[in-house]
C-alpha cells in the first residue's frame, strides 16, 4: 500500500514494483501465487477434515444406536398349548362374559399349561423358576388374544405368549450365557429348559407391535412408545397453540409498531437473551409458577406445552423477525401508498410471505421442544405412566422423558427398547427438519 | 379531515417551509411551491437533492422511516396535512404513488388492481368491482394486454407493464394526485415514451407530480418544472421558461449539463 502512494505521489516512475515494468511485476505476482495456492490448499485440507471427523461421529453414533436397538423390533414368543376352561368365562347365551373373564386367573393357566410341557420339573421352586421364562404378563396377553377373537375354543390350542425380557435377550443372544451363575440373571436349570423349547421349535421371534401400540410398563416386553409419543404430541399442540400466534404477534409489532426507544430496545435484547436461557430454567418457572401459583396439574402434557412454548417463543420470534425483514420494502410501500393500514398491510402482504419462512422457524422450534427433556422433567412428566393419554390433563410422558427413563433401567431389554425409542425420536425429529427444508425450497420467493 | 373526504373537491396544494430531517441530516430546507391543480409539475435536480424527500412529504410517506421528521405546512385544500388530525391512511387514499422500480404484489393482475377498493369499501359487489378494474387498467393503457389474463401473476408481465399496472393500481382508489418517483427510470425508451403519453393522458383528471433524471421527460410532460440542489429549492417556474430562459445559473449549469 505504501509502496504504491509512495511512488505515485512523491517520485513518479522511480523504483518500486509499481511502476516497474510489466515483467518484473508479472515474475513477482507469480512468485507470490505458489504461497497464495498452497495456503488455499491447506484451508481446503483442513476443511474436509473438520466434515469428516464430524460426519465420522454422527456415523458412530448413528450405529450405536442402532446396532443396539434394531432388536427391539423383534419380540420373543413361546408356544403354549393352552385349553381353556369356556365354562368359567362364558355367560350362559355363549358369549365372553367381560366381568368373568376379568376375573379369571390367566396366568395362573398360562403357567400351568407351559408346565406340561416339562412333566420332569416337580417341585415348586423349580415350577415357578420355569414360569419366570414367559412373561408376567403372559397371563393377559392371552387374555386379550380370547376376548379379541370372541370365542373360545374348545379343546387344546396352542397359543403364542411373550417370552420374558430375560429369555428375549438370551434369544437375541444379548446374554452371555458362559459367565458365571451367580452373574447371570438366568439360572442354569432355566437355561436347560430354555434349550429344550429351542429344540422343540416352541419359540420364534416376531415382530414387536406392543412397542407401538403400548404405553410404559414395568415389564419390557410389554413397554411401548405409544404413551410417550401420544403425550409429545398432545404437550406440543399446545406449544403450537400459544406459542405461535404469540410469538407472530409480538414479531409483527416489534418490527412495525414498537415506537423506537428504550423499552423496544430493552425488549428486542430480552427477546434474543431469552433464546439463550437453559431450558431447566423455563422448567423450574413453570413448577413454581404453573403448578405451584396456579395449582395446575402435575405430569400433564397442558403444562409441560405451556413451558415448552415459553421455550419456543424467542426461536420462533427471531424467526419472524428475520423473515419479515426478509420481505422487500417496496412491498409494503406499496401497501402503504393505497392506503392500507398498518395492520393491514401486515395481514395482507407481508405475512403471507414471511409465512413459509415462520413455518421454517416455528417447525425448527418444535423439533427443539420435541427433543427437550429437563423442563418436563421439572413438571413431573417423568412419571411412570403405564396408559396412553386422552386428553391434554390426563398424566403423561414425553418420548425424550421415557428415553431417559427406559436407559435408567437395570433390565437389559430396556436398554434396548431406550434405542429403539431413540430411533423414533430421531425419525420424527428429521422429518420435520425435512418438511422445514421442503417448505422452505417450496416457496422460495422471487420477486 | 372532513375537506379529505369530498371525492371531487379541488386540490390545490401547497408547501410552506417545508423542511425535512433524517436524524440530524437536515435533507431539505425551506421548500415553498405551488401545485397546480390538474397539471403536470416536475421535480429535477442531481442526486441526492432531496426531490423524493419532497414527494413523500404529499401522501406522508416519510412517516414510515423512523428517523425522518418533517417541519412546515403542506396545505391541500386549506388543510395542513401534517397536523395530527389529519389520518395518513385517508391521505394516502387520495394521493397516489407510484415508485420507482416497479412493485406489483405478488399475486394475481386482478387482484393488484383491487386490493385498494377493497380495503376501502369502494365496490358494493364483484361487478363493480371487475368495473373499476376494468376502468382502471384502461386508463393506464394496460387494458388491451392484460384482459385476457387477469388472473395471471402480476410479476410475470414486463417491467413497463408492472409499472403501468402500478399505476391502474394507484388510480383504482379513485385519487385526486398521483405522485411519480421517477416512474421510468427502469424502463426501456419504448415502454417509457407509452408511460409518457399516459400522464399525458391522466393530467386531465388528475394533479400530477413527477420526479424525473431525465431533462427530455420533464420538458415533454410536465407544465412546471422544480429545480432542486442540495436540499434546496432553487427555481421553479413553467417548464418552457426553465428550459429556455433558466433565471439561476445553478438551474442553467444543470439542464445544460454541467452539474448533475
Ligand atoms: N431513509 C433515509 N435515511 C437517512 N437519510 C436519507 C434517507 N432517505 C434519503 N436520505 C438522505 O436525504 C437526502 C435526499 O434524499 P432523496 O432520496 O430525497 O434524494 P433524491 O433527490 O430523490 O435522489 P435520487 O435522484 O438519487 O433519487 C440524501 O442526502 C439522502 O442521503
Ligand atoms: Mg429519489
Amino acid at each position: 500500500m505504501n509502496d504504491h502512494s509512495n511512488s505515485v505521489s512523491s517520485s513518479p516512475g522511480a523504483s518500486g514494483l509499481y511502476s516497474a515494468p510489466t515483467d518484473v511485476r508479472m515474475a513477482h505476482i507469480a512468485a507470490g501465487l505458489k504461497k497464495r495456492r498452497a495456503a488455499s490448499k491447506r484451508l481446503r485440507f483442513y476443511g474436509i477434515m473438520a466434515i469428516v471427523t464430524a460426519i465420522g461421529f454422527l456415523c458412530i453414533l448413528l450405529t450405536t444406536i442402532i446396532s443396539n436397538g434394531y432388536t427391539a423390533l423383534q419380540q420373543t414368543e413361546v408356544a403354549v398349548v393352552i385349553e381353556v376352561p369356556a365354562g368359567e368365562i362364558l355367560d350362559d347365551a355363549g358369549a365372553i362374559d367381560a366381568e368373568k373373564s376379568r376375573n379369571f386367573n390367566w396366568a395362573g393357566l398360562v403357567k400351568r399349561s407351559f408346565r406340561k410341557e416339562f412333566p420332569e420339573v416337580t417341585g415348586m421352586l423349580e415350577q415357578r423358576s420355569l414360569g419366570e421364562l414367559l412373561s408376567a404378563n403372559a397371563g393377559y396377553d392371552l387374555r386379550l388374544q380370547i376376548e379379541d377373537a370372541g370365542v373360545v375354543p374348545t379343546g387344546p390350542v396352542t397359543y403364542w405368549v411373550k417370552a420374558s425380557d430375560d429369555v428375549d435377550m438370551l434369544m437375541k443372544g444379548r446374554m452371555d450365557r458362559t459367565i458365571d451363575e451367580k452373574m447371570r440373571r438366568i439360572k442354569d436349570d432355566q437355561l436347560v429348559w430354555f434349550d429344550k423349547t429351542v429344540a422343540k421349535d416352541n419359540i420364534r421371534l416376531v415382530f414387536n407391535s406392543t412397542f407401538f401400540t403400548m404405553a410404559d410398563s414395568r415389564e419390557p416386553e410389554s413397554a411401548g412408545v405409544l404413551g410417550a409419543i401420544v403425550g409429545s404430541a398432545l404437550a406440543l399442540i399446545v406449544t403450537v397453540v400459544l406459542a405461535l400466534p404469540l410469538a407472530v404477534m409480538a414479531a409483527v409489532y416489534l418490527e412495525y409498531f414498537a415506537p423506537p426507544g428504550r423499552l423496544t430496545d430493552f425488549i428486542e435484547v430480552n427477546v434474543n437473551n431469552l433464546a439463550a436461557v437453559p431450558s431447566i430454567v423455563f422448567g423450574l418457572l413453570g413448577l413454581a409458577v404453573f403448578l405451584g401459583f396456579f395449582g395446575m396439574p402435575r405430569s400433564a402434557p397442558l403444562v409441560g406445552g405451556m413451558v415448552l412454548a415459553l421455550m419456543t417463543l424467542p426461536t420462533i420470534i427471531i424467526a419472524t423477525r428475520a423473515s419479515i425483514r426478509a420481505v422487500p420494502s417496496s412491498i409494503r410501500d406499496a401497501a402503504l401508498g393505497l392506503g392500507a393500514s398498518p395492520m393491514q398491510t401486515a395481514l395482507d402482504h407481508i405475512l403471507p410471505l414471511a409465512a413459509p419462512g415462520i413455518l421454517t422457524g416455528t417447525i425448527i422450534g418444535i423439533a427443539q421442544a420435541l427433543g427437550e427433556t429437563a423442563p418436563l422433567i421439572m413438571i413431573g412428566m417423568v412419571a411412570f405412566i403405564v396408559d396412553v393419554p386422552t386428553s391434554f390433563t390426563d398424566p403423561a410422558t414425553a418420548l425424550p422423558v421415557q428415553i431417559f427413563i427406559w436407559s435408567d433401567s437395570a433390565e437389559r431389554a430396556f436398554y434396548e427398547r431406550s434405542s429403539l425409542a431413540i430411533m423414533v425420536l430421531l425419525l420424527f425429529l428429521i422429518s420435520m427438519n425435512l418438511a422445514a427444508v421442503m417448505l422452505r425450497r417450496k416457496f422460495e420467493k422471487k420477486w | 379531515m372532513d375537506s379529505t373526504t369530498k371525492p371531487m373537491a379541488a386540490s390545490k396544494l401547497k408547501a410552506v417551509d417545508v423542511s425535512v430531517f433524517y436524524g440530524e441530516k437536515q435533507a431539505l430546507y425551506d421548500v415553498s411551491l405551488n401545485i397546480d391543480e390538474k397539471s403536470v409539475t416536475s421535480f429535477i435536480g442531481p442526486s441526492g437533492c432531496g426531490k423524493s424527500t419532497f414527494l413523500r412529504c404529499f401522501n406522508r410517506m416519510n412517516d414510515v422511516i423512523p428517523s425522518c421528521r418533517v417541519a412546515g405546512q403542506i396545505i391541500m385544500d386549506d388543510v395542513d396535512l401534517n397536523s395530527p388530525k389529519i389520518d395518513p391512511v385517508l391521505l394516502r387514499a387520495r394521493v397516489g404513488m407510484v415508485f420507482q422500480k416497479p412493485n406489483p404484489f405478488p399475486k394475481t393482475i386482478y387482484e393488484n388492481v383491487a386490493y385498494g377498493p377493497r380495503i376501502h369499501g369502494l365496490a358494493a359487489n364483484r361487478q363493480e368491482m371487475d368495473f373499476i378494474v376494468e376502468d382502471s387498467l384502461k386508463k393506464a393503457g394496460l387494458w388491451k394486454e392484460v384482459s385476457d389474463r387477469l388472473n395471471d401473476q402480476a410479476t410475470g408481465l414486463s417491467g413497463g407493464q408492472q409499472q403501468r399496472l402500478c399505476i391502474a393500481r394507484a388510480i383504482a382508489v379513485g385519487p385526486d394526485v398521483l405522485l411519480m418517483d421517477e416512474p421510468c427510470s427502469a424502463l426501456d425508451p419504448i415502454a417509457t415514451s407509452i408511460i409518457e403519453e399516459l400522464i399525458s393522458d391522466l393530467q386531465n383528471r388528475f394533479t400530477i407530480m413527477i420526479v424525473t433524471h431525465s431533462m427530455q421527460q420533464a420538458a415533454r410532460v410536465s407544465q412546471k418544472t422544480a429545480y432542486f440542489h442540495l436540499g434546496k429549492l432553487i427555481e421553479y417556474g413553467d417548464t418552457k421558461e426553465i428550459f429556455t430562459r433558466p433565471q439561476n445559473e445553478q438551474t442553467e449549469a444543470y439542464i445544460s449539463g454541467k452539474i448533475g
